[in-house]
């Protein structure tokens, strides 16, 4: 490879729309693929909705032709393998494609002033690993015996051949591996190419805060997936080959068995930074759209990639909040609350330099604004609620019940799908050429937002109440009845969020082909990305820029009354 | 690489023969592979964490009274890994010196007695699992057949694909692709190779030694 890293302009359809190895196709594909797969989860969720608020009533339109055995009526263990399912998908096939996939492949050359990534060919693997992934986990569905049914964490021993017999649980594990592999490729070649690839000029503490944040992801993602990935291969030795490892006693000669907690252990090993790997890129992002649309430097930046790797560092060790209750030692559990607490630390850094950032800003309230500062009030929601979470002595009381469903949706899930929104609405002039349309992206999100936020928030009501998660019809336990009217409510509020994402399909599809022609730089940002022409040539920049200024230069007094920006690559004048 | 920063574009289009390596692709390659190392330790990390946990819930280390795998050949084993890791580095560190006669010869010998070892060292380990399976022993066993036959198999999987790199890296410098100037390839292959070999040595320390 040379050093300048430009590899021929391709010339075939399969070469440059398929299996392009330039950083903007996959990022195309990346997106296109994610927000499918959101779309699948996200009408999985709705089918869940539904069963909570009408216990086998069959479900509208749709459920005659998913479950015509059944006459459209969810049975339990189709219930179990939605929910499975709707975690997976929205974890691994939905948010990590669409957030650090898409944004990940076009924001960290673009931004950092290079020409593509470091190992375009490895980045091509990475897509082609996780439409693999995707296509298994697809697939089954469909199998004999049934579906993954056992909770997107697949605890064993009921993740084992003891509680699973159907393939479709090592056909889950087995997709769970590939998407991993895909997510490390990616992870090293953001890593490498943040370190080697940036521009002259480009210093560390002149990155955009959204390049910061996809590199600490990646750096949580190359540590930390290989943990699931081994736990993934343990499981399919023990499923598929009769090895005992989370066998209580070995199934084939009763002997010695191993034990299922240490499952738990490794995949909370993983599955704490996972949260922080889809939660990462989000900050980044609206550090810097705060920023871009207060028309103001982002407050405190070095604080905040601080914060950002301080969180990065601490998220490895506290996984064992997940496992309060599975008789932890007192020891350790305290320990593990502890460093919980201290993560809100760094959390509140940035929220501090989130609010300081808008504070006497000329806020712009454009689509992405929006979104950004919405991530602020949900993420806000979420941490809070989080305290709960993290102290033992309401945590083994919370435990399992829908308070820990609506704390995790809003930290993780819904502030990753909102900072997801508000980079896609940002980036889609670059990406495709054209404008969204900012009537309906408002629409869109003012539809979403009231009602995503009462979703999770009766959800902590109703959780707080005592109702458990995964269960297919708490009417038959009398404690839980009188809850119903707050599921019903809550099903009521996830149906209008569902149909205002049709709002965004309508206006991604229309934008995309038929939306207004946009200029070179809609948003008056200084970042190197918006130097470039649209749609950016194949080879992104002509001269490989030069970065003379930060990233956030907005309303600084010496460029004088007749602008409130510059360029990156411009010098500050005076 | 020049150090003004400014990369013109050589005509219109990107040019399309790749030029000799240069210091700075050789960083980035080992850059990589050295990230790619971090995250396999990671796993393997995973897979020894395992086992120290599940060791300890056999009471008798190593267990009594039932047929183990043979410490003699994994001793063996584990000097044939070390003298064939020994050997696929000095080979890939003749690519790096200076010019001068047979370089390249001594490279192919230096590779190849790297690979034969290696492949010795597979051998060794098929010994290992065939004499267990011929006491009776297989991973359904019980608990130290699983510790012992599911680690080994995931390392072997490397090994496989160590072997496939280095066989990969020889046909490479036979047909001119790798060489002098171009050997990013064969060091990536090396580091891969030690990295195969010391997850070995802790395998063979946990279940042969301590």
């Amino acid at each position: 490879m040379s050093s300048d890293h430009i590899h021929p302009e391709p010339t075939t359809f399969l070469r440059k729309h398929v299996f392009s190895i330039d950083h903007k196709v996959i990022a195309k594909q990346f997106l296109w693929f994610g927000l499918i797969w959101l779309g699948i989860g996200g009408i999985m969720a709705m089918m869940l909705r539904w069963q909570l608020a009408n216990p086998g009533v069959p479900v509208p339109l749709i459920g005659g032709l998913l479950f015509p055995r059944t006459g459209g009526v969810i049975d339990p263990a189709t219930y179990n393998t939605l929910f499975t399912m709707h975690g997976t998908i929205m974890i691994f096939l939905g948010l990590t494609p669409a957030m650090i996939g898409a944004l990940g492949n076009w924001c960290i050359p673009l931004m950092i002033g290079a020409r593509d990534m470091i190992f375009p060919t490895l980045n091509m693997l990475s897509f082609w690993a996780m439409f693999l992934g995707g296509a298994v986990g697809f697939y089954s569905l469909f199998v004999p015996l049934g579906a993954t049914e056992v909770g997107w964490t697949g605890y064993p021993t009921l993740s084992t051949t003891v509680g699973a017999v159907g393939q479709g649980e090592t056909l889950w594990a087995i997709a769970v591996f590939l998407i991993g592999a895909s997510s490390i490729m990616g992870g090293i070649n953001y890593i490498t190419t943040v370190i080697r690839l940036r521009c002259p000029g480009m210093t560390w503490m002149r990155m955009p805060l959204t390049v910061w944040g996809l590199f600490l992801t990646s750096i949580l993602n190359v540590l930390f997936i290989p943990v699931i990935g081994s736990a993934m291969i343990i499981l399919v030795l023990d499923r598929v080959f009769g090895t005992s490892f989370y066998v209580p006693a070995s199934i084939m000669s009763g002997g010695t068995g191993g034990d299922p907690i240490l499952y738990q252990h490794l995949f909370w090993i993983f599955g704490h930074p996972e949260v922080y790997i889809l939660i990462l890129p989000a900050w980044g992002v609206v550090c810097d759209l705060l920023s871009f649309f207060a028309r103001k430097p982002a407050f405190g930046y070095r604080t905040s990639v601080g914060a950002m790797v301080v969180v990065t560092v601490l998220s490895a060790l506290v996984y064992g909040h997940h496992m309060f209750t599975t008789g932890l030692s007192a020891m350790l559990g305290e320990s593990f609350m502890l460093l919980t607490m201290i993560i809100s630390v760094p959390a509140e850094i940035l929220f501090f330099n989130w609010l300081h950032t808008l504070w006497k800003g000329s806020l712009r309230l454009t689509t992405p604004m929006l979104f950004a500062m919405g991530v602020i009030f949900v993420f806000g929601l979420g941490g809070l609620t989080g305290i709960y979470c993290a102290t033992i002595g309401t945590d083994i009381f919370l435990h399992d019940t829908y308070f820990i469903v609506g704390h995790f949706h809003l930290t993780m899930a819904a502030s990753a799908l909102f900072g997801t929104f508000g980079a896609i609405y940002f980036w889609f002039p670059k990406m495709f050429g054209r404008m969204m349309s900012e009537r309906l992206g408002k629409l869109h999100f003012w539809l979403s937002f009231f009602p995503l936020v009462l979703v999770f928030c009766i959800m902590f009501i109703s959780g707080y109440a005592g109702m458990p998660r995964r269960y297919y019809d708490h009417t038959s336990a009398e404690y839980l009845r009188p809850l119903q009217h707050l599921n019903v409510a809550t099903t009521v509020s996830a149906f209008l969020l569902g149909v205002a994402q049709f709002i965004f399909v309508f206006n991604f599809i229309k934008s995309r082909w038929w939306g207004k022609t946009a200029p070179q730089n809609p948003w008056d940002v200084g970042t190197v990305d918006w130097t470039i022409a649209t749609p950016v040539p194949h080879y992104n920049f002509k001269t490989i820029p030069v970065v003379r200024c930060g990233p956030h230069e907005f309303s600084n007094p010496v460029l004088g009354p007749d602008t409130d920006w510059i360029y990156q690559t411009e010098e500050l004048p005076g | 690489m020049n150090t003004t920063g400014v990369i013109e574009l050589h005509g219109d289009g990107p040019v399309n023969q790749a030029p000799p390596e240069t210091g700075r692709d050789r960083v980035n390659a080992t850059l990589g592979m050295i990230l790619f190392i971090g995250s396999w330790t990671m796993a393997f990390g995973t897979l020894f964490l395992s086992f120290l946990v599940l060791r300890d819930k056999i009471a008798v280390w190593p267990p009594a009274g039932i047929a183990l795998p043979s410490a003699p050949i994994a001793g063996l084993a584990t000097l044939v890994l070390a003298a064939s890791s020994v050997f696929v580095e000095r080979g890939s560190r003749s690519l790096s010196l200076d010019a001068g006669s047979g370089r390249k010869a001594s490279f192919s010998a230096l590779w190849i007695t790297g690979m034969l070892l290696g492949l010795g060292f597979a051998l060794l380990q098929a010994w290992l699992w065939y004499d267990l399976i011929l006491a009776g022993r297989t991973q359904t066993s019980g608990l130290y057949e699983s510790l012992f036959f599911g680690l080994t198999w995931v390392h072997a999987a490397h090994v496989v694909v160590g072997l496939f790199l280095l066989v990969w890296a020889l046909v490479g410098s036979k047909l001119g692709r790798y060489g002098p100037e171009r050997r990013s390839f064969v060091s990536n292959a090396a580091l891969f190779w030690h990295f195969v070999g010391i997850v070995w040595l802790f395998l063979f320390l946990g279940f042969f030694v301590f």
